[in-house]
């Protein structure tokens, strides 16, 4: 089941910015990632997801509600954390909570303490002297206390430390295990291939890859890179029929791709020869997109 | 309904402050111009001016009282010398009638009735025909002048002779007075019954005076005895000994009439009779330079506000009869400096309330809970118009306390109107709560909302300040009536200060006007804000 769907959305702000034809979904309890530099269109699209923004062309559905006409019938299933951290004019952390509970109607407010407790808010700070660090916290607390089916994050991360960047992702896992679907945008590619099933490269506003991260990390190949000790070895080994992905005759090394099932007779072949170092190239997500964004490049150039 | 409670106490926590703090100040600021200025009788100086005009006034017609006066002794002396020796003849005409009527008498068996008696009179009056020569007089000025005196005679019979001609003398100089004063009342707009009390008063006194002169006349002659020769010149100098003194005698007994203490009566009649004195020097003099009398009245009987050139003259006159209380309180405070802060509130507090949630981001919190824009922009409106409602509730009462404490309905400004003022300042801070309201529901960013809203509020203030000095309420003397066209470029303009205090309906329609505007800016910003884009 669809839970989020955006169809050919294009918000067009004029010299090449804004975003064109985005096209995705997130289906139930999936968690689905976005990606990309500053500018290339992240928060606008969220934006059309909450229903701040009108689409100029396209659609955007959540729960099968379009998400400008029915935006606040939308939020009774939504939790948001804003990109910008800007908090209302009120004086502390616990009068902000409450005012935000007071707005969603909750009246326990267990769950909230809860995460308080996880997140080692002390939430009756002045918010106006809180650090980043702190001001993310309390929003992430504010998103998350209603326990609403549909989180809609906008960088979560940023301004926290590592330690606590560690707790936030093990409590979006927590969430994801509730069944939640989680759309959640970030610059660092690590906690979106922890966190995320799929994640979209948005470049320049379009989408330019979505990615399964689950695929991703069960591939049936992995990349070796090989150093020779001495330049014939090199070069006798360049006569065999491995698959090489990367060439640097300069230091004697190549990388070659090899699937599973042919790994006993590289070893074997190997065995004869004189080698300095071999080590395994990880596959991940920014090097995936990074290949797919260099090849885009090619292709553009 | 679109209230949200929680957003309303949210935006309560946030403004109240900045509320509390221009509420006090604003109050205390009113509360000191009613009541300082009111114990300091800022009206005096008015009002002495206005004293001055008025005394002005009262110089001028005691001049003119002065004029008429002298003019009447005068030419009763002279009128009575001219006709003094008709007087000779008196007793042969009112022997002849007599005898006439007794003939009639016998004849009939009766009196003669009305029409008969002016029969006799006519015969009377024909048979004296041949001695006008004598007095000097055409035959039908002759028989004019008999039957006049017949006519004084028969009302009673038992006055004869030379009182017979006093009393001829003394009702037409009665007449006379009575009917001119009369017809010029009647042509200044006056009712006939007023008209015929001042008339009745000032024929009187014309006949006191008459009579003063003539037994004055008297006097002389029989002191002179048979070498008396009447020449007028001669009684300038007694006329105007006998007004000065009629004059101070008059005054005098109004005054202590009317129970003033005898030293200030006496003050008074010296006064007056300088004044007297003044105006029939200036009046011989100008007669002896060869004006008519007419001029040398016009010199004699001029006030000061005559003396002065005429624009320092309306100037001055306007200077005392301006309402300095009206110009302080209707139209320096309630319009400009009682505006001031109220504007600071709204315009800070409108921004704040929506542009500036959505350009800082904060808005987010709020519209990512299930409450609709509408609600929120409602729900925004309604805390300005509360907060506004409350400041001008308290202002209006601290307003009528402070009037209470200087004098209530006895204060240059009353009850009802210090409640128009007040309701007045609130509808101008309506239009422009509704006009801030607007462009912050326009706008995303504080600072087109604020320098678009907070900036034209701003400028109407500005050109309410400078259109003052070319407004109605400020003097002539200090008045640049080009200054006026920076009435029109300003919305404050529509609280029309000056009708309300006036007591004229014309703020009426203008309440109208302000309430409209407040209205349709508050339903534009509202509806503009459910249909916008939102960066949040």
């Amino acid at each position: 089941m669809e839970v989020i769907t955006v169809k050919d959305l294009t918000k067009d702000y004029g010299n090449g910015r804004g975003i064109f034809d985005i096209s995705f979904s997130v289906n139930k309890g999936e968690t689905f990632g976005f990606v990309g530099t500053n500018g290339s269109g992240k928060t606008t699209t969220i934006r059309h997801i909450m229903g701040f923004l009108k689409p100029q062309k396209g659609e955007v559905f959540v729960l099968g509600k379009d998400a400008w006409k029915d935006s606040c019938e939308i939020k009774n299933f939504v939790g948001y954390v804003p990109g910008e951290i800007a908090f209302p004019d009120l004086q502390y952390g616990t009068t902000f909570l409450k005012a935000q509970a007071e707005l969603l109607k909750i009246k326990d407010m267990s769950y909230a303490n809860y995460l308080i407790e996880r997140l080692q808010l002390d939430p009756s700070a002045n918010l106006k002297r809180m650090s980043k660090g702190m001001k993310q916290k309390t929003a992430i607390v504010a998103a998350l206390m209603a326990d609403k089916d549909i989180l809609i994050l906008d960088e979560p991360t940023t301004g926290l430390d590592p330690l606590m960047r560690e707790t936030f992702l093990e409590l979006i896992l927590e969430e994801k295990k509730k069944g939640k679907t989680i759309l959640m945008s970030s610059q660092v590619f690590d906690e979106l291939e922890i966190t995320c099933d799929r994640v979209a490269l948005i470049y320049n506003g379009r989408i330019v890859d979505i990615a399964d991260v689950n695929e991703l990390k069960n591939l049936p190949y992995k990349n070796y890179k090989i150093e020779f000790k001495t330049r014939d070895d090199y070069l006798k080994f360049k006569t065999l029929k491995f698959e090489i992905v990367r060439d640097q005759e300069k230091y004697n090394q190549v990388t070659i791709k090899i699937f599973d099932k042919e790994m006993n007779r590289l070893f074997n072949i190997l065995r004869n020869y004189d080698l300095k170092f071999i080590s395994e190239v990880k596959h991940n997500l920014e090097k995936h997109f990074k290949e797919i964004l260099q090849e885009a490049n090619k292709k553009g150039g | 309904m679109y209230f949200s409670k929680a957003l309303f106490k949210q935006s309560v926590k946030a403004n109240w402050i900045k509320w509390v703090a221009v509420t006090a100040s604003t109050c205390i600021m009113l509360a000191i111009v009613i009541i300082v200025l009111g114990n300091l009788g800022i009206n005096d100086i008015r009002d002495s001016l206005k004293q001055v005009f008025v005394q002005a006034d009262q110089e001028s017609s005691v001049k003119e009282d002065v004029v008429d006066s002298y003019d009447l002794y005068l030419a009763t002396l002279l009128n009575y010398n001219q006709n003094v020796q008709f007087s000779s003849y008196i007793s042969i005409i009112t022997t002849k009638y007599d005898g006439k009527v007794q003939q009639f008498e016998q004849d009939n068996e009766r009196e003669p009735n009305g029409e008969e008696k002016s029969q006799i009179i006519l015969e009377v009056a024909n048979e004296m025909k041949p001695f006008s020569s004598i007095v000097g007089m055409t035959e039908d000025e002759m028989v004019m002048l008999v039957s006049s005196v017949l006519n004084v005679y028969i009302e009673d019979t038992s006055v004869k002779g030379t009182d017979l001609f006093d009393k001829y003398f003394l009702t037409q100089i009665y007449q006379q007075s009575y009917l001119e004063v009369y017809n010029r009342e009647i042509e200044n707009g006056a009712t006939e019954e007023e008209a015929s009390i001042t008339a009745t008063t000032k024929a009187d006194k014309s006949q006191e005076i008459a009579v003063d002169a003539i037994s004055q006349y008297k006097q002389d002659k029989e002191t002179a005895g048979t070498s008396f020769q009447f020449n007028i010149e001669n009684y300038y100098s007694v006329a105007t000994n006998y007004v000065n003194t009629f004059m101070y005698e008059n005054v005098y007994q109004t005054q202590i009439a009317s129970g003033e203490d005898e030293e200030v009566a006496k003050q008074y009649a010296v006064s007056v009779k300088v004044i007297s004195n003044t105006a029939l020097s200036t009046y011989q003099l100008w007669l002896g330079e060869g004006k008519t009398q007419e001029e040398a009245r016009a010199e004699a009987t001029k006030s000061i506000s005559d003396q002065i050139p005429e624009k320092v003259a309306v100037a001055l006159s306007e200077l005392g009869n301006m309402d300095i209380y009206g110009l302080i309180i209707g139209s320096i405070f309630y319009k400009i400096a009682g505006l001031l802060l109220p504007m600071v509130f709204v315009i800070m507090t409108a921004n704040g309330l929506i542009a500036g949630q959505v350009d800082s981001g904060s808005m987010a919190y709020v519209l990512s809970t299930p409450t609709k824009r509408r609600t929120v922009t409602a729900t925004q409106m309604t805390y300005l118009l509360v907060a506004l409602l409350a400041m001008f509730s308290l202002l209006t009462v601290v307003s009528v306390i402070a009037v209470w404490i200087v004098g209530g309905d006895a204060f240059a400004i009353n009850f009802s109107e210090i409640l128009l003022l007040n309701l007045g300042a609130f509808l101008s801070m309506f239009a422009i709560a509704g006009y801030c309201f607007m462009c912050s529901a326009i706008f995303n960013r504080s600072k087109y909302s604020m320098s678009i809203g907070g900036g034209l509020t701003i400028f109407s203030l500005v050109c309410t300040i400078l259109g003052l000095f070319g407004s109605e309420v400020v003097p002539s003397a200090m008045r640049i009536s080009q200054m006026n066209f920076f009435n029109y470029l300003s919305v404050i303009t529509l609280f029309d200060t000056t009708s309300i205090l006036n007591g004229s309906i014309n703020y009426l329609w203008k309440f109208g006007v302000l309430f409209a505007i407040g209205v349709v800016t508050f339903i534009i910003g509202v509806f503009r804000f459910d249909k916008k884009d939102l960066p949040l």
